[in-house]
């Protein structure tokens, strides 16, 4: 039987091959899309686990100390520790070159005497007349290049490279280049070897490493040196096996692939909607035969059967089809996002092009062919249900499908109630997925509830309609009137678009004032000097002179140096901020919460309470009085929380505390920024200018006015959520193909209703503008849906999702100007997808269409 | 007023199925003609010839002296609802609006003020016998009042030539012959020119000339009633 159902499914292909072709493009572009944010995501978290395996070489552990590094003393203890067979240090620094058009080169400062056992380092002998440059390396501002580097910039050996230092610029001398395997291919090729102790001069890093890499003897198990380790060496120091810390990396940067993947499931939940829209148009225009199946003896499960085949026949398709063209988008989505990580997290991965994983094909195919059964499931269900009798009555008795009873509408209501309820009243500590099962209660909810939205809108839209539009315009809402259903489906996928583009733009809107708010209340010094166009650096670093070098300048009130890190906390990690906290709470006083801010004052003046963020407080659940314990190179620091103030710098949250305190613990005095306040009455560009002044040509110093760096920061914000627009307007675009679809079904529908009006004298105009009304009718109601369905999700992504990811609330607001502007936008958008139906039936032959049953 | 000289319509590749063949035929104003004639005899391809909503393989047809072949598509549906008032057997009303949106229509979509427009259909409603009916849907009517609708459809913009394909094919006698009086008073009070095809013999008792239409040539001519263009005894003649 299944085979002459699939028969007659064939030929209704055949004979609609449109709706079929645009429903199959709605589910691959929803996996397109899925799939090539997971190939991104899955390119960059090999790209940056690479990079540590890589410079990792033979290493079977490593040793750090957050970015601050630890004392040199550190390699005698790991040395003298049984069961280690090799240990050799290393400086690891992203450095700014004097090419303009280059980005950043990873520098690695590692021990000329015995590193060449640990990694794999290729010399170009064509490229140097010595037999071991390493060992060259010695000589004091010497540096080995990759050769694409070299190559790309035309140095040989004993050319001078000119690179930025905490310093000041540096000339350092080439002395050999490598070949692009082993470390040579780290980076992209961007990468240079020079001697540790050198790199500790240079890049100012004191009597300090980043990192040591270890082997451990063939006879002792690396989980046994890992011990012995962890048990000689001082609290702060940690002790790894190189893939934990590509993991480490991976955790820095989740708030943002999270993020990305929630939205990247937006473009497959609308091909939901579309496959929904296009499988109750397929059951209404088959209606008839459905009633003849049934006549002639087909089952009801073998009806349902027959739309299931065509929807797994339909995403299997559409999957292919979507796997194979997200592939094709997967690198530019890997540019964005490697982008995002640098910008927002300073952790800088390699360019490398994208790779298939069969787990994330098999990962979209299924969910593609999923979302396909889902949507098609409800009109399946629907067809077998059709009574034969009814169906075999002639199509025209049919003038209009109902909307869905009250009982169903009411359950509507009350899965939105519970979902609402659900996510406002349980704990957050449940989960994102639970949450997003309750989210999930709601859209059920919604969509639902959405046919009789649907009817009552376009019953309060006619009379608009019909005065705006005039015949034209009552008869494009009335379209929607007769078929509320069908009409749900298309405005539900409307409406899913529409809900995330409103709710991310109201999101990036609260996220804004938020930010505004706290930069009027925190970063409120004249200049801002920082060492990276980024967030910030995590190897790049100013020196404490640069700070004298600008307090010296006529006009400068006080100079405040700004250390911007993240240390080991809790076996995740935190972000400190180490500022000389007179100036600080000067300026930024009220806000701070927490004790009387004279105690505040004169216990954090002293180093003897610290401050932390709200979200890191909540994150680790701890209060005002708690004690804060943590592990620094040089021991255990334990100090009392003196009070909260926001800071979003962070989604692990942050510790304030004294610049002394830090220096004395971490033994770091490296600068992140440097806030400057200025002298009543002095210009704040003119001094922008006297600083970029004095910085040009010797430090790669960004400078900024406070009205910049606000605008800098906001910059970062939308940089943040590129790929969230980017995702929700492909999103929105699968959407418009269900407006084209249902307006084609619409205009092949009404055909004998369109050839009447042409009959009776309608111009071919006239029936252009019918059916562009009906799909602005349809984008109207999306819009309006949507920005309700918004509010819902705003609430949840501000409340609920925020408080997951960065450990803080956003305050909500919701960007009706944006919801207003979108009209106009959306209306264009939805005119463009009805341009080509109504084409169509403008070109109706009037004759045919009134003779048409 | 409605004039066809040499009119030939076929259809298909290389005119496969000849409609209509050489057919002529002048309606003066005011004239009532009907047009019988078996199934497939070409009479709905005549209306659609007349109407503009089809053209010609050969010949002219020209309303109030306007040749239709003159003109492109926008002109001829101008020409239709300004001088073209049409009803059919299956009424053709539009099921979502009501009987008095259905009848303000035709005014509606020459851009007429909506007042203008509600007035002129209430009252044309009215004239029908169709006020208390005006916010009804389609189906919410009976056959006979949807006809009714379809019929003050038509006349709402006065036009001065009225086209009927079977308006009573889709009625009961009683129901037909109700229409049929409605048409005749509407026809006297307007003095419209009624061009019907019909397989109803009472329809075309309704009207002053009957032609008859076989394998799309006109066979026979009988002037029922009152003649219209040229004085001369009433009768039968064949064409």
């Amino acid at each position: 039987m299944l085979g002459a159902l699939g028969l007659i499914t064939f030929r209704q292909w055949r004979a609609h091959r449109l709706r079929v072709a645009l429903t199959t493009l709605g589910i691959a572009l929803g996996v397109a899309v899925f799939f090539a944010i997971r190939t991104g995501n899955a390119t960059l978290l090999d790209s940056l686990r690479a990079t540590v395996e890589k410079v990792a070489g033979k290493a079977t552990l490593q040793i750090t100390a957050g970015e601050s590094g630890f004392s040199e003393k550190v390699l005698d203890t790991v040395r003298a520790t049984p069961g280690v067979q090799l240990a050799e240090p290393v400086i690891e620094t992203l450095v700014q070159t004097s090419y303009s058009d280059e980005g950043a080169l990873l520098i690695l400062g590692v021990d000329t005497a015995g590193d060449q056992q640990l990694r794999d380092y290729q010399f170009d002998r064509s490229q140097t007349q010595i037999s071991d440059p390493l060992v060259f390396l010695a000589q004091p501002n010497s540096i080995l290049l990759s050769r694409a580097f070299a190559e790309r910039h035309g140095l040989k050996v004993g050319d001078k490279l000119a690179l930025f230092a905490s310093d000041g610029k540096k000339e350092f001398t080439v002395q050999g280049t490598f070949k692009p395997v082993g470390v040579g291919e780290v980076f992209g090729g961007n990468v240079a070897v020079m001697d540790v102790y050198s790199a500790q001069v240079v890049f100012h890093r004191g009597r300090k490493f980043d990192r040591i890499d270890l082997m451990n003897a063939p006879a002792v198990p690396v989980e046994v040196v890992q011990q012995r380790l962890r048990a000689e060496l001082p609290p702060g120091v940690e002790v790894d096996r190189p893939e934990v810390r590509g993991e480490a990396l991976e955790n820095a940067v989740t708030a943002m692939r999270v993020g990305i993947l929630i939205t990247s499931f937006v473009a497959l939940l609308v091909g939901v909607y579309i496959i929904f829209n296009s499988f109750t148009i397929a059951v209404n225009q088959r209606w008839k035969e459905i009633g003849i199946l049934r006549a002639v003896g087909v089952e009801q499960g073998n009806v349902s059967r027959m739309f299931l085949c065509e929807a797994l026949l339909m995403g299997v398709i559409g999957s292919l089809v979507g796997i194979a063209g997200g592939f094709l988008l997967a690198s530019a989505a890997n540019r964005v996002m490697r982008g995002m990580v640098a910008a927002v997290y300073g952790v800088v991965a390699t360019a490398a092009p994208a790779r298939l994983h069969l787990d994330q094909c098999a990962i979209a195919f299924v969910l593609g062919v999923a979302a396909s059964m889902i949507g098609a499931w409800f009109p399946a269900r629907g067809a077998a249900c059709v009574d034969p009798a009814l169906a075999l009555h002639n199509i025209e008795a049919r003038h209009s499908e109902s909307a869905h009873g009250w009982k169903r509408s009411g359950m509507g209501v009350l899965l939105i109630a519970m979902g609402a309820a659900l996510v406002f009243w349980t704990p957050s500590r449940l989960g994102l997925p639970i949450q997003f099962l309750f989210a999930a209660v709601v859209l059920l909810g919604l969509t639902l509830v959405l046919p009789k939205l649907v009817l009552w809108s376009a019953r309060a839209l006619r009379p608009i309609m019909n005065w705006a539009g005039g015949a034209e315009g009552a008869l494009a809402v009335d379209a929607m009137i007769q078929t509320p259903r069908r009409s749900a489906a298309t405005v539900g996928a409307l409406m899913v678009g529409l809900m995330f583009v409103f709710s991310t733009a109201s999101y990036i809107q609260s996220y804004r004032q938020m930010i505004d708010r706290w930069m009027n209340q925190v970063l409120n010094a004249d200049i801002f000097v920082a060492t990276s166009a980024m967030l910030r650096s995590s190897s790049y670093h100013f020196t404490e002179d640069l700070g004298r070098q600008i307090a010296a300048l006529p006009g400068v009130k006080r100079v405040e140096n700004v250390r911007f890190t993240a240390i080991p906390y809790r076996g995740d990690t935190a972000a400190v901020i180490a500022i000389e906290m007179d100036g600080f709470l000067e300026r930024s006083q009220k806000a701070i919460e927490g004790a009387d801010s004279r105690t505040v004052h004169d216990l954090l003046t002293r180093g003897e309470g610290v401050l932390v963020s709200r979200n890191f407080a909540l994150r680790w659940r701890v209060g005002v009085g708690d004690r804060l314990t943590l592990e620094s190179p040089t021991g255990t620091l334990e100090r009392p929380i003196l009070g909260f103030l926001d800071d979003y710098r962070s989604e692990k949250g942050t510790i304030f505390m004294d610049r002394a305190l830090y220096k004395k613990y971490w033994g770091d005095d490296a600068v992140d920024f440097i806030d400057v306040d200025l002298n009543p009455g002095v210009d704040q560009l003119a001094m922008k200018q006297e600083v970029e002044h004095l910085t040009a040509g010797s430090f790669h110093a960004f400078v900024y006015t406070n009205a910049e760096f606000k605008r800098w920061i906001s910059s970062l914000v939308d940089q943040f959520f590129t790929l969230n627009y980017m995702q929700l307007v492909v999103a929105v675009m699968i959407a418009i193909l269900g407006i084209i679809n249902t307006l084609l079904i619409s205009v092949s529908e009404r055909r004998r209703e369109i050839g009447i009006v042409r009959a009776i004298g309608g111009l071919r105009s006239q029936i252009r503008k019918l059916v562009l009304l009906e799909a602005v009718a349809v984008a109207v109601v999306g819009v309006i849906v949507g920005s309700v369905a918004g509010i819902m999700n705003t609430v949840f992504m501000s409340h609920t999702v925020s408080i997951e990811l960065a450990g803080y609330s956003v305050p909500f607001y919701f960007p009706w100007e944006f919801v207003l502007l979108s009209v106009p936008v959306v209306t264009v958008v939805s005119l463009a997808a009805g341009w080509w139906p109504a084409r169509n039936a403008a070109r109706m032959q009037v004759i045919e269409a009134i003779g048409y049953e | 007023m409605i004039q066809l000289t040499n009119v030939s319509k076929s259809y298909g590749d290389s005119g496969a199925v000849q409609a209509l063949h050489d057919l002529s035929l002048t309606v003066e104003q005011g004239e009532r003609v009907a047009v019988m004639g078996p199934s497939g005899s070409g009479k709905s391809t005549l209306l659609n010839l007349i109407c503009g909503l089809d053209e010609p393989t050969s010949g002219s047809i020209k309303l109030e002296g306007v040749e239709l072949a003159a003109l492109d598509d926008d002109r001829r549906t101008r020409l239709r609802r300004e001088k073209i008032g049409m009803i059919f057997q299956t009424f053709n009303l539009l099921p979502t609006l009501t009987a008095l949106e259905n009848v303000a229509l035709p005014l509606r979509l020459q851009n007429l003020r909506r007042r203008e427009t509600e007035e002129r259909a209430k009252a044309m409603l009215e004239r029908v016998g169709l006020k208390v009916r005006a916010h009804h849907r389609p189906d919410e009517l009976s056959g006979g009042e949807r006809q009714r609708v379809a019929i003050a459809r038509a006349l709402v913009f006065r036009p001065p030539i009225l086209l009927g394909d079977e308006p009573t094919g889709n009625l009961d006698s009683a129901t037909g012959e109700e229409i049929l009086r409605l048409l005749d008073d509407l026809h006297r009070e307007f003095n419209t020119t009624v061009l019907l095809v019909t397989h109803n013999d009472l329809a075309a008792a309704f009207c002053d000339r009957v032609l008859t239409l076989r394998d799309g040539r006109f066979v026979k001519e009988v002037r029922t009633g009152r003649p219209v263009t040229a004085p001369g005894p009433s009768g039968e003649r064949q064409c």
